[in-house]
Protein backbone atom coordinates (compact mmCIF):
# COMPACT_ATOMS: atom_id res chain seq x y z
CA UNK A 1 0.00 0.00 0.00
CA UNK A 2 1.20 3.19 -1.38
CA UNK A 3 2.77 5.26 1.98
CA UNK A 4 1.79 8.78 2.38
CA UNK A 5 3.64 11.21 4.61
CA UNK A 6 4.01 14.99 4.90
CA UNK A 7 7.50 16.21 3.42
CA UNK A 8 6.27 19.27 4.83
CA UNK A 9 3.03 21.34 6.23
CA UNK A 10 2.82 22.17 2.01
CA UNK A 11 4.08 18.99 -0.03
CA UNK A 12 2.82 15.75 0.37
CA UNK A 13 4.97 12.77 -0.36
CA UNK A 14 3.96 9.57 -1.48
CA UNK A 15 6.09 6.77 -1.28
CA UNK A 16 4.94 3.54 -3.57
CA UNK A 17 6.29 0.27 -4.60
CA UNK A 18 4.25 -0.45 -7.69
CA UNK A 19 0.87 0.35 -6.29
CA UNK A 20 -1.04 3.61 -7.40
CA UNK A 21 -2.77 6.51 -5.71
CA UNK A 22 -5.54 9.28 -6.94
CA UNK A 23 -4.16 12.66 -6.99
CA UNK A 24 -5.62 15.71 -8.09
CA UNK A 25 -4.26 16.09 -12.24
CA UNK A 26 -1.10 18.54 -12.59
CA UNK A 27 -0.69 18.71 -8.65
CA UNK A 28 2.74 16.33 -8.60
CA UNK A 29 5.99 18.55 -8.39
CA UNK A 30 8.74 16.18 -8.19
CA UNK A 31 9.18 12.39 -7.90
CA UNK A 32 12.30 10.12 -8.25
CA UNK A 33 11.81 6.32 -9.35
CA UNK A 34 9.99 5.21 -12.03
CA UNK A 35 6.33 6.54 -12.67
CA UNK A 36 3.30 6.77 -14.68
CA UNK A 37 0.70 9.68 -14.86
CA UNK A 38 -2.62 8.90 -16.53
CA UNK A 39 -5.60 10.98 -16.71
CA UNK A 40 -8.82 9.19 -14.99
CA UNK A 41 -11.49 10.67 -16.85
CA UNK A 42 -14.60 11.07 -14.16
CA UNK A 43 -12.06 10.59 -11.23
CA UNK A 44 -11.99 7.06 -12.44
CA UNK A 45 -15.48 6.06 -11.31
CA UNK A 46 -16.84 5.04 -14.62
CA UNK A 47 -19.01 6.27 -16.89
CA UNK A 48 -21.45 6.48 -14.10
CA UNK A 49 -19.71 8.59 -11.65
CA UNK A 50 -18.60 10.91 -14.58
CA UNK A 51 -22.16 11.78 -15.07
CA UNK A 52 -23.11 12.06 -11.81
CA UNK A 53 -20.04 14.21 -11.61
CA UNK A 54 -21.36 16.25 -14.39
CA UNK A 55 -24.62 16.94 -13.11
CA UNK A 56 -23.85 17.31 -9.42
CA UNK A 57 -21.03 20.12 -10.20
CA UNK A 58 -18.86 17.99 -8.12
CA UNK A 59 -16.57 17.98 -10.36
CA UNK A 60 -12.70 17.21 -9.93
CA UNK A 61 -10.12 16.22 -12.57
CA UNK A 62 -7.53 13.28 -11.36
CA UNK A 63 -5.05 11.24 -12.42
CA UNK A 64 -3.72 7.79 -11.28
CA UNK A 65 0.23 7.74 -10.20
CA UNK A 66 1.16 4.31 -10.44
CA UNK A 67 5.17 3.45 -10.32
CA UNK A 68 8.15 2.54 -7.86
CA UNK A 69 10.10 5.66 -5.88
CA UNK A 70 8.56 8.70 -3.91
CA UNK A 71 5.80 11.40 -5.92
CA UNK A 72 5.51 14.61 -4.55
CA UNK A 73 2.15 16.34 -4.30
CA UNK A 74 1.64 20.56 -4.01
CA UNK A 75 -1.22 22.43 -4.83
CA UNK A 76 -1.01 26.50 -4.37
CA UNK A 77 1.35 26.35 -1.57
CA UNK A 78 -2.55 25.09 0.36
CA UNK A 79 -1.26 23.27 3.16
CA UNK A 80 -2.07 19.50 3.56
CA UNK A 81 -3.47 17.21 6.18
CA UNK A 82 -3.84 13.34 6.24
CA UNK A 83 -6.18 11.21 7.11
CA UNK A 84 -6.68 7.61 7.61
CA UNK A 85 -9.80 5.69 7.41
CA UNK A 86 -10.70 2.27 8.70
CA UNK A 87 -13.67 1.74 6.33
CA UNK A 88 -14.99 4.66 7.36
CA UNK A 89 -16.79 7.13 5.08
CA UNK A 90 -15.10 11.12 5.08
CA UNK A 91 -16.85 13.25 3.59
CA UNK A 92 -14.91 16.51 1.57
CA UNK A 93 -15.18 19.35 -0.73
CA UNK A 94 -13.70 18.43 -4.16
CA UNK A 95 -11.42 21.49 -4.20
CA UNK A 96 -9.64 20.26 -0.66
CA UNK A 97 -9.36 16.33 -2.16
CA UNK A 98 -5.63 16.19 -2.98
CA UNK A 99 -4.55 12.81 -3.05
CA UNK A 100 -6.20 9.11 -2.15
CA UNK A 101 -4.82 5.90 -2.23
CA UNK A 102 -6.00 3.99 -4.73
CA UNK A 103 -8.06 1.56 -2.64
CA UNK A 104 -10.43 3.79 -1.21
CA UNK A 105 -13.38 4.56 -3.30
CA UNK A 106 -14.93 8.07 -3.88
CA UNK A 107 -17.98 9.16 -4.82
CA UNK A 108 -20.77 11.86 -4.83
CA UNK A 109 -23.19 12.49 -2.55
CA UNK A 110 -25.96 15.46 -1.88
CA UNK A 111 -25.77 17.44 1.68
CA UNK A 112 -28.55 19.32 0.87
CA UNK A 113 -29.20 23.27 1.50
CA UNK A 114 -25.36 23.64 3.36
CA UNK A 115 -23.75 23.01 0.09
CA UNK A 116 -26.07 26.11 -1.45
CA UNK A 117 -25.12 28.22 1.19
CA UNK A 118 -21.17 27.95 0.58
CA UNK A 119 -21.16 27.84 -2.91
CA UNK A 120 -20.18 24.77 -3.59
CA UNK A 121 -23.36 23.22 -4.67
CA UNK A 122 -25.54 20.74 -3.13
CA UNK A 123 -23.19 17.92 -3.31
CA UNK A 124 -19.94 16.74 -1.91
CA UNK A 125 -17.41 13.95 -2.21
CA UNK A 126 -17.27 10.92 -0.45
CA UNK A 127 -14.31 9.04 0.07
CA UNK A 128 -15.30 5.40 1.70
CA UNK A 129 -12.37 2.33 2.83
CA UNK A 130 -9.59 1.30 4.31
CA UNK A 131 -6.39 3.73 3.63
CA UNK A 132 -5.20 7.36 3.51
CA UNK A 133 -6.21 10.69 2.17
CA UNK A 134 -4.50 13.80 1.92
CA UNK A 135 -7.28 17.07 2.24
CA UNK A 136 -5.96 20.64 1.50
CA UNK A 137 -6.44 23.87 3.64
CA UNK A 138 -6.26 27.44 3.46
CA UNK A 139 -3.62 27.56 6.84
CA UNK A 140 -3.23 24.91 9.30
CA UNK A 141 -6.34 22.88 9.39
CA UNK A 142 -8.13 22.49 12.68
CA UNK A 143 -9.58 18.65 13.60
CA UNK A 144 -12.60 18.80 16.02
CA UNK A 145 -13.96 16.29 17.92
CA UNK A 146 -17.49 15.61 17.84
CA UNK A 147 -19.27 13.32 20.55
CA UNK A 148 -22.55 12.40 21.90
CA UNK A 149 -23.94 15.89 23.82
CA UNK A 150 -21.09 18.09 22.50
CA UNK A 151 -22.17 19.16 19.04
CA UNK A 152 -20.34 21.47 16.62
CA UNK A 153 -21.47 24.71 14.71
CA UNK A 154 -18.96 25.58 12.02
CA UNK A 155 -19.28 28.44 9.44
CA UNK A 156 -20.03 26.71 5.99
CA UNK A 157 -16.66 28.95 4.15
CA UNK A 158 -14.57 27.17 7.28
CA UNK A 159 -16.15 23.77 6.52
CA UNK A 160 -13.72 21.13 4.61
CA UNK A 161 -14.35 17.81 6.11
CA UNK A 162 -16.11 15.23 8.26
CA UNK A 163 -15.51 11.54 8.93
CA UNK A 164 -17.84 9.37 11.58
CA UNK A 165 -21.20 9.09 12.20
CA UNK A 166 -22.50 12.75 11.65
CA UNK A 167 -25.78 14.46 11.32
CA UNK A 168 -25.69 18.06 9.94
CA UNK A 169 -28.09 20.51 10.39
CA UNK A 170 -28.40 23.82 8.65
CA UNK A 171 -29.31 26.42 10.98
CA UNK A 172 -30.03 29.62 10.29
CA UNK A 173 -30.58 32.70 12.00
CA UNK A 174 -31.94 35.43 9.20
CA UNK A 175 -34.58 37.67 10.97
CA UNK A 176 -35.82 41.12 10.05
CA UNK A 177 -31.96 42.35 10.92
CA UNK A 178 -30.89 40.48 8.38
CA UNK A 179 -32.33 42.10 6.09
CA UNK A 180 -32.43 45.44 7.23
CA UNK A 181 -28.48 45.25 6.15
CA UNK A 182 -27.69 44.97 10.29
CA UNK A 183 -27.13 40.78 10.33
CA UNK A 184 -24.71 39.00 12.58
CA UNK A 185 -23.02 37.85 9.36
CA UNK A 186 -22.58 34.23 11.27
CA UNK A 187 -26.31 33.76 10.45
CA UNK A 188 -25.66 30.61 8.63
CA UNK A 189 -23.84 27.59 10.70
CA UNK A 190 -23.63 24.03 10.15
CA UNK A 191 -24.46 21.66 13.30
CA UNK A 192 -22.60 18.69 13.99
CA UNK A 193 -24.26 16.31 15.83
CA UNK A 194 -23.42 12.37 16.53
CA UNK A 195 -19.67 11.09 16.86
CA UNK A 196 -16.89 11.99 14.64
CA UNK A 197 -14.22 14.51 13.57
CA UNK A 198 -15.08 17.51 11.33
CA UNK A 199 -11.57 19.40 9.79
CA UNK A 200 -12.03 23.43 9.40
CA UNK A 201 -9.90 25.88 7.87
CA UNK A 202 -8.40 29.32 9.28
CA UNK A 203 -10.10 30.98 6.63
CA UNK A 204 -13.60 31.74 4.63
CA UNK A 205 -14.63 30.59 1.00
CA UNK A 206 -16.37 33.45 -0.40
CA UNK A 207 -19.89 32.66 0.61
CA UNK A 208 -23.40 33.56 -0.11
CA UNK A 209 -24.31 32.90 3.52
CA UNK A 210 -21.38 35.12 4.95
CA UNK A 211 -22.68 38.21 3.07
CA UNK A 212 -25.95 37.91 5.81
CA UNK B 1 5.29 7.44 8.82
CA UNK B 2 2.53 9.55 9.53
CA UNK B 3 2.00 12.41 11.91
CA UNK B 4 -1.66 12.24 12.85
CA UNK B 5 -2.73 15.75 13.18
CA UNK B 6 -3.90 16.80 17.28
CA UNK B 7 -7.64 16.03 17.64
CA UNK B 8 -9.43 18.76 19.63
CA UNK B 9 -12.84 19.33 21.41
CA UNK B 10 -14.25 21.26 23.87
CA UNK B 11 -11.90 20.21 26.53
CA UNK B 12 -8.51 19.66 24.58
CA UNK B 13 -9.41 23.56 22.88
CA UNK B 14 -6.59 26.07 24.71
CA UNK B 15 -9.12 28.70 26.53
CA UNK B 16 -7.96 32.02 25.24
CA UNK B 17 -4.91 30.75 23.51
CA UNK B 18 -4.09 30.23 19.98
CA UNK B 19 -4.96 26.73 18.57
CA UNK B 20 -2.32 27.27 16.02
CA UNK B 21 -0.81 30.35 14.10
CA UNK B 22 -4.01 30.86 12.39
CA UNK B 23 -6.39 30.30 14.54
CA UNK B 24 -7.47 31.76 18.40
CA UNK B 25 -9.98 30.26 20.21
CA UNK B 26 -11.82 32.30 22.99
CA UNK B 27 -12.88 31.03 25.98
CA UNK B 28 -16.37 32.43 26.18
CA UNK B 29 -18.16 33.11 29.45
CA UNK B 30 -20.79 36.40 28.72
CA UNK B 31 -19.65 38.40 25.78
CA UNK B 32 -17.49 39.66 23.01
CA UNK B 33 -17.39 41.69 20.10
CA UNK B 34 -16.09 40.36 16.82
CA UNK B 35 -15.94 41.03 13.14
CA UNK B 36 -18.25 39.68 10.99
CA UNK B 37 -17.48 36.36 9.60
CA UNK B 38 -13.85 35.72 11.41
CA UNK B 39 -15.76 32.75 13.55
CA UNK B 40 -15.00 29.52 12.23
CA UNK B 41 -16.61 27.42 14.54
CA UNK B 42 -18.14 26.89 18.15
CA UNK B 43 -18.85 24.45 20.80
CA UNK B 44 -21.66 25.36 22.86
CA UNK B 45 -24.56 27.93 23.16
CA UNK B 46 -23.46 30.91 21.32
CA UNK B 47 -26.21 33.43 19.81
CA UNK B 48 -24.67 35.99 17.19
CA UNK B 49 -26.44 39.72 17.23
CA UNK B 50 -25.52 42.68 15.36
CA UNK B 51 -24.27 45.75 17.69
CA UNK B 52 -27.71 47.20 16.83
CA UNK B 53 -29.55 44.52 18.95
CA UNK B 54 -32.03 46.28 21.32
CA UNK B 55 -31.24 44.43 24.71
CA UNK B 56 -27.10 45.16 23.64
CA UNK B 57 -27.48 48.77 23.91
CA UNK B 58 -25.75 48.93 27.47
CA UNK B 59 -22.71 47.18 26.60
CA UNK B 60 -22.75 49.18 23.13
CA UNK B 61 -22.66 52.32 24.89
CA UNK B 62 -19.59 51.50 27.03
CA UNK B 63 -17.83 49.27 24.92
CA UNK B 64 -18.47 50.71 20.93
CA UNK B 65 -17.77 54.26 20.20
CA UNK B 66 -17.91 53.73 16.58
CA UNK B 67 -20.77 54.29 14.47
CA UNK B 68 -18.93 53.77 11.41
CA UNK B 69 -17.80 50.39 12.07
CA UNK B 70 -21.30 49.31 13.60
CA UNK B 71 -22.14 47.48 10.55
CA UNK B 72 -19.09 45.37 10.95
CA UNK B 73 -18.99 44.29 13.89
CA UNK B 74 -21.62 41.63 16.28
CA UNK B 75 -21.92 40.49 19.70
CA UNK B 76 -21.25 36.75 20.63
CA UNK B 77 -23.14 36.27 23.58
CA UNK B 78 -23.22 33.05 25.70
CA UNK B 79 -20.98 30.28 26.90
CA UNK B 80 -19.05 28.04 24.84
CA UNK B 81 -15.55 27.61 23.10
CA UNK B 82 -15.40 29.73 19.70
CA UNK B 83 -12.61 29.57 17.21
CA UNK B 84 -12.24 32.57 14.79
CA UNK B 85 -9.41 32.81 11.81
CA UNK B 86 -9.12 35.48 9.21
CA UNK B 87 -8.36 34.37 5.54
CA UNK B 88 -5.38 32.23 6.91
CA UNK B 89 -3.43 35.06 8.25
CA UNK B 90 -1.44 35.03 11.77
CA UNK B 91 -3.42 36.24 14.59
CA UNK B 92 -2.56 37.22 18.15
CA UNK B 93 -3.92 38.10 21.05
CA UNK B 94 -2.35 40.80 23.09
CA UNK B 95 -3.16 42.27 26.94
CA UNK B 96 -3.95 46.08 27.33
CA UNK B 97 -3.61 46.79 30.72
CA UNK B 98 -5.03 50.17 31.04
CA UNK B 99 -3.33 51.36 28.24
CA UNK B 100 -4.39 52.61 24.87
CA UNK B 101 -3.49 50.50 21.11
CA UNK B 102 -4.55 51.83 17.79
CA UNK B 103 -4.61 49.13 15.28
CA UNK B 104 -5.93 49.29 11.21
CA UNK B 105 -9.47 48.27 11.27
CA UNK B 106 -9.63 45.66 9.17
CA UNK B 107 -6.68 43.86 11.45
CA UNK B 108 -8.77 43.65 14.69
CA UNK B 109 -11.07 40.25 14.75
CA UNK B 110 -12.11 40.65 18.51
CA UNK B 111 -12.10 42.37 21.83
CA UNK B 112 -13.21 42.01 24.94
CA UNK B 113 -16.20 44.10 26.55
CA UNK B 114 -14.11 45.17 29.01
CA UNK B 115 -12.07 47.38 26.26
CA UNK B 116 -13.93 50.11 24.58
CA UNK B 117 -13.23 50.84 20.69
CA UNK B 118 -13.15 53.95 19.55
CA UNK B 119 -12.44 55.53 16.12
CA UNK B 120 -8.84 56.95 15.50
CA UNK B 121 -8.39 60.16 13.94
CA UNK B 122 -6.33 58.56 11.63
CA UNK B 123 -8.86 57.15 9.26
CA UNK B 124 -9.03 53.99 8.77
CA UNK B 125 -7.86 52.66 12.22
CA UNK B 126 -9.54 52.12 15.55
CA UNK B 127 -8.17 52.67 19.12
CA UNK B 128 -8.52 50.22 21.97
CA UNK B 129 -9.04 51.85 25.46
CA UNK B 130 -8.99 49.99 28.77
CA UNK B 131 -8.31 46.82 30.08
CA UNK B 132 -8.56 43.57 28.66
CA UNK B 133 -7.65 40.76 25.65
CA UNK B 134 -8.04 41.37 22.07
CA UNK B 135 -7.21 39.44 18.89
CA UNK B 136 -5.77 41.43 15.80
CA UNK B 137 -4.60 39.29 12.39
CA UNK B 138 -1.20 40.08 10.74
CA UNK B 139 -0.03 39.02 7.23
CA UNK B 140 2.71 37.60 8.47
CA UNK B 141 4.34 37.68 12.19
CA UNK B 142 3.96 40.73 13.70
CA UNK B 143 7.07 42.72 14.73
CA UNK B 144 7.35 45.15 17.91
CA UNK B 145 10.02 47.92 17.65
CA UNK B 146 10.07 51.21 19.36
CA UNK B 147 10.54 54.82 18.63
CA UNK B 148 11.61 56.66 17.52
CA UNK B 149 11.34 54.79 14.38
CA UNK B 150 9.98 55.54 10.42
CA UNK B 151 7.39 52.99 9.23
CA UNK B 152 6.99 51.65 5.22
CA UNK B 153 3.18 52.86 5.70
CA UNK B 154 1.67 49.03 4.26
CA UNK B 155 3.65 47.29 6.61
CA UNK B 156 2.13 49.77 9.50
CA UNK B 157 0.01 47.38 11.68
CA UNK B 158 -0.72 49.44 14.59
CA UNK B 159 1.06 51.41 17.65
CA UNK B 160 0.54 51.71 21.58
CA UNK B 161 0.61 54.30 23.85
CA UNK B 162 2.31 56.61 21.28
CA UNK B 163 1.80 59.67 20.24
CA UNK B 164 -0.26 59.29 16.44
CA UNK B 165 2.45 59.13 13.49
CA UNK B 166 3.07 61.88 11.43
CA UNK B 167 4.31 61.91 7.18
CA UNK B 168 7.59 61.77 6.73
CA UNK B 169 9.19 62.42 3.26
CA UNK B 170 12.51 61.89 2.13
CA UNK B 171 14.00 65.54 1.08
CA UNK B 172 15.90 64.71 -1.92
CA UNK B 173 12.54 64.02 -3.22
CA UNK B 174 11.47 67.21 -2.23
CA UNK B 175 13.90 69.23 -3.56
CA UNK B 176 13.52 71.64 -6.55
CA UNK B 177 11.32 70.80 -9.73
CA UNK B 178 13.27 67.95 -11.00
CA UNK B 179 12.41 66.05 -7.20
CA UNK B 180 8.69 67.13 -7.53
CA UNK B 181 8.31 65.52 -10.66
CA UNK B 182 10.35 62.43 -9.90
CA UNK B 183 8.17 62.31 -6.64
CA UNK B 184 4.93 62.51 -8.45
CA UNK B 185 5.63 60.35 -11.26
CA UNK B 186 8.58 58.06 -10.56
CA UNK B 187 10.04 59.38 -13.57
CA UNK B 188 13.80 59.16 -12.73
CA UNK B 189 14.07 56.66 -10.28
CA UNK B 190 11.73 56.51 -7.08
CA UNK B 191 12.61 53.70 -5.01
CA UNK B 192 9.11 53.61 -3.44
CA UNK B 193 10.28 53.97 0.15
CA UNK B 194 10.18 57.99 -0.57
CA UNK B 195 7.32 58.24 2.30
CA UNK B 196 7.16 56.66 5.72
CA UNK B 197 5.19 57.21 9.03
CA UNK B 198 7.20 58.05 11.41
CA UNK B 199 6.83 57.35 15.31
CA UNK B 200 8.13 59.26 18.11
CA UNK B 201 8.06 59.48 21.90
CA UNK B 202 7.73 56.17 23.88
CA UNK B 203 5.55 53.07 23.27
CA UNK B 204 5.56 50.52 21.31
CA UNK B 205 5.09 50.18 16.95
CA UNK B 206 3.22 47.13 15.55
CA UNK B 207 4.69 46.09 11.82
CA UNK B 208 3.91 42.98 9.82
CA UNK B 209 6.29 41.44 7.72
CA UNK B 210 5.41 41.94 4.33
CA UNK B 211 3.84 44.84 2.43
CA UNK B 212 0.98 43.02 1.42
CA UNK B 213 -1.96 45.08 2.76
CA UNK B 214 -5.08 42.75 3.70
CA UNK B 215 -8.03 43.69 1.77
CA UNK B 216 -9.25 46.78 3.64
CA UNK B 217 -12.90 46.56 4.26
CA UNK B 218 -15.46 49.65 3.84
CA UNK B 219 -15.41 51.52 6.65
CA UNK B 220 -17.22 54.14 6.48
CA UNK B 221 -16.43 58.05 6.86
CA UNK B 222 -15.62 60.45 8.77
CA UNK B 223 -18.35 63.11 9.56
CA UNK B 224 -18.40 66.15 7.43
CA UNK B 225 -17.07 68.27 10.00
CA UNK B 226 -14.70 71.28 10.51
CA UNK B 227 -11.29 69.65 12.12
CA UNK B 228 -11.78 66.20 11.66
CA UNK B 229 -9.17 64.93 9.26
CA UNK B 230 -10.78 63.08 6.43
CA UNK B 231 -13.78 64.64 6.84
CA UNK B 232 -13.81 66.79 3.26
CA UNK B 233 -14.75 70.35 4.24
CA UNK B 234 -14.42 71.34 0.64
CA UNK B 235 -18.06 70.73 -0.49
CA UNK B 236 -18.16 66.74 0.10
CA UNK B 237 -15.50 64.34 -1.82
CA UNK B 238 -16.33 61.55 0.35
CA UNK B 239 -13.84 59.22 -1.35
CA UNK B 240 -15.39 55.93 -1.61
CA UNK B 241 -18.57 56.38 -0.70
CA UNK B 242 -21.24 55.50 -3.35
CA UNK B 243 -23.65 58.60 -4.45
CA UNK B 244 -26.90 58.44 -2.30
CA UNK B 245 -30.21 57.63 -3.80
CA UNK B 246 -33.37 59.46 -2.83
CA UNK B 247 -35.45 57.44 -0.46
CA UNK B 248 -32.47 55.93 0.97
CA UNK B 249 -32.36 56.27 4.83
CA UNK B 250 -28.68 57.38 4.97
CA UNK B 251 -27.19 55.22 7.23
CA UNK B 252 -29.86 56.58 9.03
CA UNK B 253 -31.48 52.92 10.41
CA UNK B 254 -27.88 52.42 12.23
CA UNK B 255 -28.45 55.10 14.73
CA UNK B 256 -31.94 53.54 15.54
CA UNK B 257 -30.44 50.21 16.01
CA UNK B 258 -32.00 48.76 13.00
Amino acid sequence: MAQFRLHSAKVLAVTMNGDAVKAKNGSMVAYDGQMAFKKLSGGGEGLRGMVTRRLTGEQMTLMEVKGQGTCYFADRAADINLVQLDGETLHVEASNLLATDSGLRTGTSFTGLRGASQGNGLFTTTVEGTGQAALMSDGTAVVLRVAQGMPLQVDPGAYIAHQGNLRQDFQTGVNFRTLMGEGSGESFQIRFEGDGLVYVQPSERNTLGGEV
Amino acid sequence: MTTAPQVLDVTTLPSNDNVNSYTFCVDLDGQWFLQKGKMIAYYGQIDFNGVGHGHLDRLVATSFHSPLHAGEWVVAEGNGKMLLADRAFDVNSYDLEDGNLTVRSGNLLAFEPSLSLKQSIIPGFVTLIGTGKFVAASNGEVHFVEPPVRVDPQALVGWADCPSPCHHYDHGYLKGVLGGIRAMTGIGGASGEEHQFEFVGAGTVLIQSTEVLMAEQATGAVPHEAGVPGGGQHGGGQGGQSPQMPGQLGNLQRRFGL
